[in-house]
């Protein structure tokens, strides 16, 4: 009973507060409380769990940069808008996949969120080109790269997780890396 | 190369801020003088943002993923996920266009529904209004056409025009009828049971209540003897059962019924509503109860309600009679005090009253 007290759905003005102070339970709480009417609508949609979980994830990273980028107004509840989000984007999926997309079935409300889903497919090509430049950089370059920019760790860190002997070889090293990631990215 | 390195770090010292005001300043001017340096640094101030936005996105799905690993997703999708039943499938991705084809019906129904339960009460609601705005014409008055009766007996040569029944009030030879058996009369005749006509003229009449008193002037009427029954003053009660004698035929006709409301035509408090069969030629008759005391004056039925005749009620006759010169009515009290009627059966009391129940003839 209470694991499912907690579990409940939190309320709107919860979720984007939480996301505003990068709260994890709060993400917790909605990713939990939404994902069954996800999965619902795409188990009905010829899709599987799978396609249900990153469909599911791009929607609430959706909603996370429209909270997040502060001009955020609820002018739906966020279920539908989560849904509708969550709609469109496996429309687009459907569509790549030349499968059937005109008798959606369809189980909440929908609202235009076209603007919002134009702009996460920039991000979302962004984001695959960075993945792909960071998996072919290769290692350790990916790593450093990823625990100086993204996991903040300082020079000396680095220094002693890789065993450098010192830092200026790793600032070497980040160096190079950095230059061949830049290639990479800007190249693809 | 080492210079590179060292371009790089300052450069992203100062994107991140990091360089003092002076050294920011000086950067500044040199981004400005050197265009080369200014294209680096727009073009690391972006990678940068792609790359922080790919860590951020990261870690987000980082978080959703443990918080996917959470919930059980086949027990979920075994809830949520298609049904291996065709017909539960249909439901499912239908349920809307069936709720709104099941409203649709439903709507249908109650509007049929209201539209047949309208269309009856406008029914209703002219007639009563005909009947209200012309309420003669709708009411049978109970006057039979003799046309078709003619018989020779003693009395006046020729067929009457119209006949009802009337009840004694008194021994000396006044009767009560319904006013609208005589309105129309140029002569009236009173025929007993034992066929036997007399002369009568007419000599009260009350329009609004549908009286008449009639009396028998005729020399070879011999007085009766004291009535057998009594004029109820009070009102009667819903469901007694009543019965009256009439001619709607030459010979007298008994009707049974009950008191079926305690008003009559369009609420008209001054009858009553009673469930008998009754003919025309039953206008005028007098209603009696178990007992033997008239309690109405039968007067009409409704064309379009089965069942539904209605009474005068006596209060009515009393005031009537209250109207003739008390002197005219006769030495003997006009009813008597005990009813003699009381405790004889049905057949008993009809044999009296039959003598005092009499068919009224109208000539015109």
């Amino acid at each position: 009973m209470s694991n499912k007290l907690s579990n409940s759905v939190p309320t709107d003005r919860e979720v984007v507060l939480g996301i505003l102070n990068n709260s994890e339970d709060a993400l917790n709480r909605l990713y939990v409380g939404y994902f069954p009417m996800v999965l619902q609508f795409i188990l009905n949609n010829n899709g599987d769990e799978d396609d249900a979980k990153d469909v599911y994830q791009e929607a609430i990273i959706v909603l996370y940069n429209k909270i997040k980028s502060g001009d955020f107004e609820l002018s739906s509840k966020l279920k539908t808008y989560i849904y509708s989000v969550c709609r469109r984007i496996w429309l687009k999926k459907l569509s790549q996949q030349s499968k059937k997309t005109n008798n959606l079935s369809d189980f909440e409300d929908v609202v235009a969120v076209e603007v919002d889903f134009e702009q996460h497919e920039e991000k979302e090509i962004q984001f695959e080109k960075m993945g792909s430049a960071l998996v072919n950089l290769g290692e350790p370059c990916k790593t450093i790269i990823e625990d100086f920019y993204i996991h903040n760790l300082s020079m000396q860190d680095i220094c002693e997780k890789f065993g450098y002997t010192n830092t200026d070889n790793v600032k070497t090293q980040k160096y190079k890396c950095l230059q061949r990631l830049k290639k990479l990215f800007f190249q693809s | 190369m080492k210079k590179d390195i060292e371009l790089d770090a300052i450069i992203e010292d100062y994107l991140q801020g990091k360089l003092t005001a002076a050294e920011a300043s000086a950067f500044e001017e040199l981004r400005v003088n050197d265009p080369s340096i200014d294209q680096k640094v727009l073009t690391h101030k972006l990678f940068l943002e792609s790359l922080k936005e790919y860590g951020k996105v990261l870690s987000l799905k980082e978080q959703m993923d443990r918080a996917h690993s959470q919930l059980d997703v086949t027990a979920l999708s075994q809830k949520l996920g298609p049904h291996p039943s065709v017909i539960v499938n249909m439901w499912r991705k239908n349920r809307s266009a069936v709720a709104v084809a099941a409203s649709f019906l439903l709507l249908t129904i109650f509007s049929i529904y209201s539209i047949q339960h309208n269309t009856k009460q406008n029914g209703t609601y002219e007639v009563m209004r005909r009947e209200i705005t012309n309420i003669k014409n709708n009411q049978n008055k109970l006057v039979r056409t003799l046309n078709s009766t003619p018989r020779t007996i003693k009395g006046p040569v020729g067929a009457a025009k119209f006949g009802g029944t009337g009840f004694a009030l008194t021994a000396n030879g006044y009767l009560c009828t319904n006013f609208h058996v005589v309105r129309d009369a140029d002569s009236v005749y009173v025929q007993n049971n034992k066929a036997e006509s007399f002369k009568a003229k007419v000599v009260y009449r009350d329009q609004q209540y549908d009286i008449a008193i009639l009396k028998i002037i005729d020399n070879s009427f011999i007085p009766l003897s004291n009535l057998p029954y009594k004029l109820k003053k009070n009102n009667i009660g819903m469901g007694e059962n009543v019965y009256t004698l009439g001619y709607p035929k030459d010979d007298a006709v008994l009707g049974e019924g009950y008191i079926s409301s305690k008003t009559g035509h369009g609420g008209d408090t001054t009858q009553y509503q009673v469930s008998i069969p009754i003919n025309p030629g039953n206008s005028g008759g007098p209603l009696l109860d178990n007992y033997g005391n008239i309690i109405g004056v039968i007067t009409a039925k409704e064309n379009q309600v089965e069942g539904a005749t209605f009474a005068i009620k006596s209060k009515y006759i009393l005031e009537a009679l209250n109207a003739i010169p008390q002197d005219s009515l006769g030495k003997k009290p006009a009813f008597a005090k005990k009813n003699p009627l009381q405790g004889l059966n049905r057949t008993k009391q009809i044999d009296k009253i039959e003598n005092y129940v009499y068919m009224i003839k109208v000539y015109n």
